[in-house]
């Protein structure tokens, strides 16, 4: 008898899916990705845009920033084709500011962060716009992508594995063997209206933001806080570096070149319902105030988009910057006691391979599979491979 | 089943100004004056087919060319002659690289030299012969 | 009514599968300040689950949400509903014109991208020379090696306002052209002249400067192709001379 491949369902296309879909693919998975919408059409699209080095997080959340930087390393490697990998600045621009520096120091040594700390006169050579009242700047290794494209380069690759993208495809309810052991997933093509049935080894629930809204189909829970913040794109690139403020996690602290943009991001509010969640007029307004303060230049701008996204932060906190920006994957079977379902949220686009790569090697575990991950080294695919027809140089 | 894909049929959609640029009015004009000379052309090849039927021939046609009809008529080739030729130079120069970027103005500029000139051979036709 | 909004109706081109295509409304009351894919998505949301249109990025650097509004190609994640109707008035939604119509608003962009991928269009490109040639260097530049993503973010916008593309499906497409004059100009890679010198490359082009008019970001393909026809030429007369090339 020829043993076929396990076959894995992955619901969510987002960075976690996609990455994910490669990951197994790659260790020889046969994988379909269901997503209800395109590709990187939720919270992963929206994303800011910037590949950390982790220093943002290195004094309260040393755990993200390790992450950050590992993953920034092989980032820049494996997805350079969609991004710009420029470095970028943190500035102190008041007495508060100068207060963190020391921690910040220590933060990014223990994390093993290079930073470099550059005098003001000389970063504001490097960066002209930037505001000329800086009291301190260190050089980080920070990058920006284009959200979209990271997302379609793996799923490129995933595909030239063999893995199968079904976009337009909602997961209606799970299916189940009635003995608490999930099967497949009911279907709904949204391109055709048709309704279908699939069937597999394991399903792995990879929709961030939405995992709670998924499990309640099904009776199981993990407490996902979706905590969106708003991001405003303004119409000239003044800068080149990503412009951080040198302080604790904040509001509006990150400006990041995208294109021939610059995008400043963000805030950080909760909200229950995530499929359709208004942009707040007031924080747009203080996404203004923000930018201004980094790059005054910003000023004298036109607003070009003014955009959020949903964060999926694991926990509940009051505050949602309080919450740790790691991932977790979760095995329903020891939560809730359902076979054949795992869960995988939090986290951020920077560490997507990796939330892949762990999750990847749980499933693997579960299906009692020994292969091993190989997605950090080689170059993924070209990001426009993902659209062609399948058959097609293969 | 209305199809979203490119297909030489849909040439017809060419002509809809509507939503469209100056770029594509030049281009619809250009279309529309290219089709009035050719068929000017054919007419004039028929006309001059007369002449080899003799003298009386020929006075009827030229009776005929006189009335004021056939003026406007001759006054329509001469303007999409002066469209045609002018836009031509537009494309021409474009199509080297040259004054792209100004691209409209240029079209709007010949387009003005073109009822110029409209204007002034109206005159003499209409007024001075 | 809220005060200073809008009552707007979406008229929005609708098609599942093989069924035959119509128009849906949906009256929607609007901030004139929103965006019309913000319209489109609380239509998705709160209306009629089955609506499908592609959209990521929400601030044009994805090219996702191109769609023809009102008769003209728009990216509507930075299109204001402002700009395109008033109070009491209507936007008309369709998918862009020239491709496959997948469902709904939804296009399929396989062909587009596999002719950007054979023009050998770049994503990522040095700072220094990612403007066009004719306008001044708008970007801070301190002499280091930056990179940054392209201004072309293939959209699929300048197809769809293509009048050639409209009748010949093997045109190349003002992107690729444009992409391939891009990577002519940084790489100076003669073989990318060949792809192009022929009936479906840069000859195809008529002039109608709609792909210009329509773009975003700044790309300008118009000139971008008169260009390219400018390089081919040169190349063609060298060749002459110099036999060898």
């Amino acid at each position: 008898m020829t043993q076929t491949k396990a076959h894995v369902i992955i619901i969510g296309a987002g960075f976690t899916g996609c990455a994910l879909a490669y990951d197994l693919a790659r260790r020889g998975l046969a994988v379909t990705v269901v997503d209800r919408g395109e590709i990187a059409s939720g919270t992963s699209g929206r994303t800011h845009g910037l590949l950390h080095s982790g220093a943002r997080y290195c004094v309260n959340d040393q755990e993200s920033a390790i992450e950050c930087i590992h993953e920034n390393i092989i980032l820049r490697k494996i997805a350079h084709q969609c991004i710009e990998y420029n470095g970028g600045f943190f500035v102190a621009l008041n007495e508060q500011d100068l207060a963190y520096q020391a921690r910040f120091e220590i933060g990014a040594q223990q994390c093993g962060i290079e930073i470099d700390a550059i005098h003001p006169q000389k970063a504001r050579q490097l960066e002209p716009n930037l505001n000329p009242a800086v009291l301190a700047v260190y050089h980080v290794p920070d990058g920006v992508f284009d959200p979209l494209r990271l997302a379609l380069a793996f799923a490129a690759s995933a595909r030239f594995f063999g893995a199968e993208f079904l976009p337009y495809h909602e997961m209606e309810n799970f299916l189940t063997n009635g003995q608490g052991t999930v099967t497949g997933i009911k279907l709904w093509n949204r391109l055709t209206n048709a309704h279908s049935e699939l069937k597999a080894d394991l399903v792995v629930n990879a929709t961030g933001a939405w995992a709670g809204m998924i499990l309640k189909k099904i009776g199981a829970s993990v407490v996902v806080t979706p905590t969106p913040g708003i991001m405003v794109a303004y119409n000239r690139r003044l800068i080149n570096r990503v412009i951080n403020r040198l302080n604790e996690p904040g509001d509006g602290d990150i400006l990041i070149p995208q294109r021939r943009m610059v995008v400043i991001g963000t805030t950080s509010y909760e909200a229950e319902e995530v499929d359709y969640i208004p942009v707040e007029k007031e924080q747009a307004i203080q996404m203004d105030r923000d930018a201004i303060s980094l790059v005054p230049g910003v000023a004298t701008c036109n607003r070009r988009g003014v955009y959020m996204s949903a964060r999926p932060l694991i926990g509940k906190g009051e505050a949602g910057r309080s919450l740790a920006r790691t991932f977790k994957c979760f095995d329903h079977r020891e939560t809730d006691g359902i076979e054949g379902l795992v869960t995988i949220t939090g986290g951020k686009a920077t560490t997507c391979r990796l939330m892949a790569e762990k999750t990847a090697d749980l499933v693997c575990q579960k299906l009692g599979l020994t292969a091993t991950c190989e997605t950090a080294c080689e170059p993924l695919r070209s990001y426009r491979e993902y659209y062609r027809p399948s058959g097609v140089n293969r | 089943m209305k199809n979203n894909q490119p297909a030489p049929g849909k040439a017809l959609r060419w002509f809809d100004p509507r939503h469209r640029q100056p770029g594509t009015w030049a281009f619809i004009l250009n279309r529309i004056t290219a089709l009035g000379l050719t068929l000017y052309l054919a007419l004039h090849l028929i006309m001059l087919g007369k002449l080899a039927q003799g003298p009386d021939a020929y006075d009827t046609f030229i009776a005929l060319a006189k009335t004021p009809w056939i003026k406007v008529g001759e006054l329509l080739v001469i303007s999409a002659g002066l469209i045609h030729g002018l836009n031509g130079i537009r494309i021409a120069l474009t199509s080297f690289g040259i004054g792209v970027t100004v691209q409209r103005q240029l079209f709007w500029g010949f387009l003005t030299l073109a009822l110029l000139g409209t204007v002034i051979f109206g005159y003499f036709m209409f007024f001075v012969h | 009514m809220t005060e200073g909004h809008w009552h707007v109706t979406f008229c929005i081109y609708r098609k599942k599968g093989d069924q035959p295509p119509f128009y849906q409304d949906f009256p929607l009351e609007v901030d004139p300040d929103e965006y019309v894919l913000d319209g489109i998505e609380r239509i998705w949301a709160f209306h009629d689950r089955s609506l499908t249109f592609r959209h990521a990025c929400h601030h044009s650097t994805c090219g996702a949400c191109g769609m023809l509004v009102n008769g003209v190609e728009k990216l509507t994640c930075i299109t204001p509903i402002r700009a395109v109707t008033k109070n009491g008035g209507t936007i008309r939604v369709e998918p862009l014109r020239n491709f496959p119509v997948l469902s709904d608003l939804v296009v399929d962009m396989a062909e587009f991208y596999l002719r950007m991928e054979q023009a050998h269009a770049l994503q990522v490109v040095p700072v220094a020379q990612s403007t066009l040639p004719y306008e001044p260097p708008p970007f801070p530049d301190d002499g280091l090696p930056h990179q940054r993503l392209n201004d072309c973010i293939e959209c699929g916008m300048c197809v769809s306002a293509c009048p050639i593309a409209l009748t010949a499906s093997s045109y190349q497409g003002p992107a690729a052209l444009a992409a391939t004059q891009q990577t002519y100009s940084l790489t100076g890679e003669k073989s990318l002249l060949s792809l192009v010198d022929c009936a479906d490359g840069v000859w195809r082009c008529h002039s109608g400067f709609e792909c210009t008019a329509v773009c975003p970001s700044n790309v300008d393909p118009a000139w971008r192709i008169m260009e390219l026809r400018r390089q081919v030429i040169r190349h063609r007369i060298q060749r002459i001379f110099h036999q060898d090339r």
